[in-house]
């Protein structure tokens, strides 16, 4: 059993550096490696089903920014819970970009896949990506127990949000 | 340590960042309004003469808003639309090399800044990669 720094130590999860060096971390944010993989590889060619002129990349690149430096964010525009599929699995979310994960720890999410939310909904990927992929990945990786906040209580995941 | 970081232009990674704040402001504006007065989204629509399908993408963010959009919003939310462009500025206390911290630009419909982090202009565009250590951290200044 491991913390998720421990984790990040040793490879099993990715921790997400979003801010500059000056400014206080105050959510973690970690990536498992498949995730890891696809916001490096994946992420950075995607284009924007709505023609918006910010990317999915920099979609991202803003919201990983807010998240971790524990700025007001919105329930269900930009985190969402997907407790009907799994307990303790949840969403963030951006136009284009769709991250399934849970949170360790109040402000500590780990993210476990991602994809792009148009495909997501065309061929109804939420089912596999919570309740198989996300689900599996949890209860594989090597962390301390217990391993995710249950239920779907934003007020117990996050600090600093408000309601759209 | 397998930490990463995803880089963009620091010309980029102010557009996402305004982008986003505009709309989160003029969301935030919104929920106050409706808490004070009950006003929704398709109130808003109504003043500016425009479908409410519109208005919620805009605000949804699967839509661009423009400028004068922004300032549509702002007034039918009875506010006053602002947009300021403060000098860049030397953060007291930084850790960093100067002069290496600005301040973004702000434009809304209230007083707070939603811009208040500051990032330094010295930013480079570089592909995503693993960070082994932060170089500045461990830096003799």
């Amino acid at each position: 059993m491991a913390t998720p720094i421990e984790l990040d130590r040793g490879g099993a999860l990715f921790k997400l550096e979003a801010l500059e060096q000056q400014v206080q971390e105050f959510r973690q944010f970690y990536a498992s490696p498949d995730l890891h993989k696809w916001l490096s590889n994946v992420l950075p060619t995607m284009a924007s089903a709505y023609d918006i002129e910010i990317n999915p990349l920099e979609q991202f690149v803003a919201l990983s920014e807010i998240f971790c430096a524990g700025e007001r964010l919105t329930y269900e525009l930009q985190f969402k819970p997907l407790i009907h599929i799994t307990d303790g699995v949840w969403e963030l979310k951006t136009q284009d970009i769709r991250i399934f994960g849970w949170f360790h720890k109040k402000d500590c999410f780990i993210g476990s896949v991602a994809d792009d939310a148009t495909r997501i909904k065309k061929y109804r990927l939420y089912h596999g990506y919570a309740n198989v992929t996300t689900k599996r990945f949890r209860e594989a990786l090597d962390l301390d127990n217990p391993k995710y906040v249950p239920g779907d209580n934003p007020h117990a995941v996050v600090s600093n949000f408000d309601y759209p | 340590m397998p930490s990463f970081q995803i880089s963009i232009t620091p010309s980029r990674r102010a557009a996402a960042r305004f982008i986003t704040g505009v709309r989160r402001k003029i969301l935030k504006a919104l929920e106050e309004e409706n808490k004070k007065r009950g006003l929704r989204q398709t109130d808003l629509a109504r003043a500016i003469n425009v479908h409410r399908s519109v208005i919620n993408r805009e605000l949804r963010g699967k839509k661009d808003m423009t400028i004068g959009r922004a300032a549509e919003l702002g007034w039918a939310l009875g506010r006053v639309p602002t947009f300021d462009l403060p000098e860049r500025t030397i953060q007291e206390g930084s850790n960093l090399p100067a002069p290496a911290i600005v301040t973004g630009p702000s434009v809304g419909v209230s007083q707070a800044n939603p811009f208040a982090r500051q990032e330094p202009a010295t930013a480079t565009t570089k592909p995503l990669k693993n960070v082994t250590v932060r170089v500045l951290d461990d830096a003799t200044v």
